[in-house]
């Protein structure tokens, strides 16, 4: 059987295929021991944290900038 | 620039590279995928579900993967492992399993073989060693797979109806083990588990031709 770890993040960039970035962001969690020794998966798996961070502090501002 | 620009720059900046790192690695992603695909197969199989139809497309949506030389060494052996586990529990009485377990052999002479095992012998030891260190790998064997289980499933009593569907189509002994010690570990708690313990005795009666009572 596939380890559960190597489908995780199999299904992680799946998921940012999709630009489904909070899913693959969960995925990239489950998958943590195997993303800390591979080297491009650990960089998409923090561009894709930073991705996120970005995302809520835009959607902030623009709650701000509407009220 | 204000710090709205300055996000809304960072963040088609971060989609972009993501992009290009997803694209760059989309080949190795579609095999992937079909590994993926034929894992959640031999899954399904273990558990005693009925593969037939999804394996036939699988193989034939794969195909070109194999002839294309996109399956290498590793991916190849590792599906050398899958088709054993499926292998194991296709009914060789229904012509459609033996229509599939000819093709699995095709897949074979292309190279989905199972990698080596290096395998280390040991003096023989005594047999009541042998016994305990058999007991000991059931333990270890059962705990994974009902921790993998829990993952997916959650309920002790879907478990073990999957437990007890693996006994009746599997070839390993294991699991008419492991559906005996669910079966008492619930009787002890209280649950009806009669249903189960005729199963169980169903079973045992077809594999290991046992009239004896657990």
């Amino acid at each position: 059987m596939t380890p559960d770890s190597e489908k995780a993040c199999f299904k992680a960039l799946v998921a940012l295929q999709n630009r489904d970035y909070a899913t693959a962001s969960s995925y990239f969690k489950m998958a943590q021991n195997l993303v800390a020794k591979n080297a491009d998966l650990r960089i998409l798996s923090e561009a894709t944290e930073i991705l996120l961070a970005v995302k809520d502090e835009l959607r902030e501002l623009e709650m701000v900038k509407e009220s | 620039m204000s710090r709205l620009e300055t996000l809304k720059k960072l963040e088609s900046t971060l989609e972009s590279f993501i992009s290009r790192a997803v694209s760059a690695e989309a080949s190795r992603l579609d095999t992937a995928r079909s590994l993926d695909t034929l894992d959640e197969i031999a899954r399904e199989s273990l558990r005693g579900r009925y593969i037939n139809n999804r394996l036939a497309r699988w193989m034939s949506e794969s195909r070109k993967f194999l002839d294309n030389g996109r399956f290498n060494g590793d991916i190849l052996s590792r599906i050398g492992s899958l088709f054993a586990d499926i292998q194991s529990g296709l009914d060789m009485a229904d012509p459609e399993s033996r229509k599939l377990h000819g093709e699995i052999e095709g897949w074979k002479m292309a190279g989905a073989v199972p990698k080596r095992k290096l395998v280390l012998k040991a003096p023989a030891t005594a047999p009541s060693s042998d016994l305990l260190d058999l007991y000991l790998q059931y333990l270890k064997n059962e705990y994974e797979y009902v921790a993998n289980e829990k993952e997916r499933q959650g309920h002790i009593l879907t478990i073990l109806d999957d437990v007890l569907k693996s006994a009746e189509a599997k070839i390993d002994p294991m699991y008419i083990h492991l559906a005996g010690s669910l079966i008492y570990f619930m009787k002890n708690r209280g649950y009806k588990v009669t249903p189960f313990v005729k199963r169980l005795k169903d079973i045992e009666r077809l594999k290991l031709g046992r009239e004896d009572d657990a």
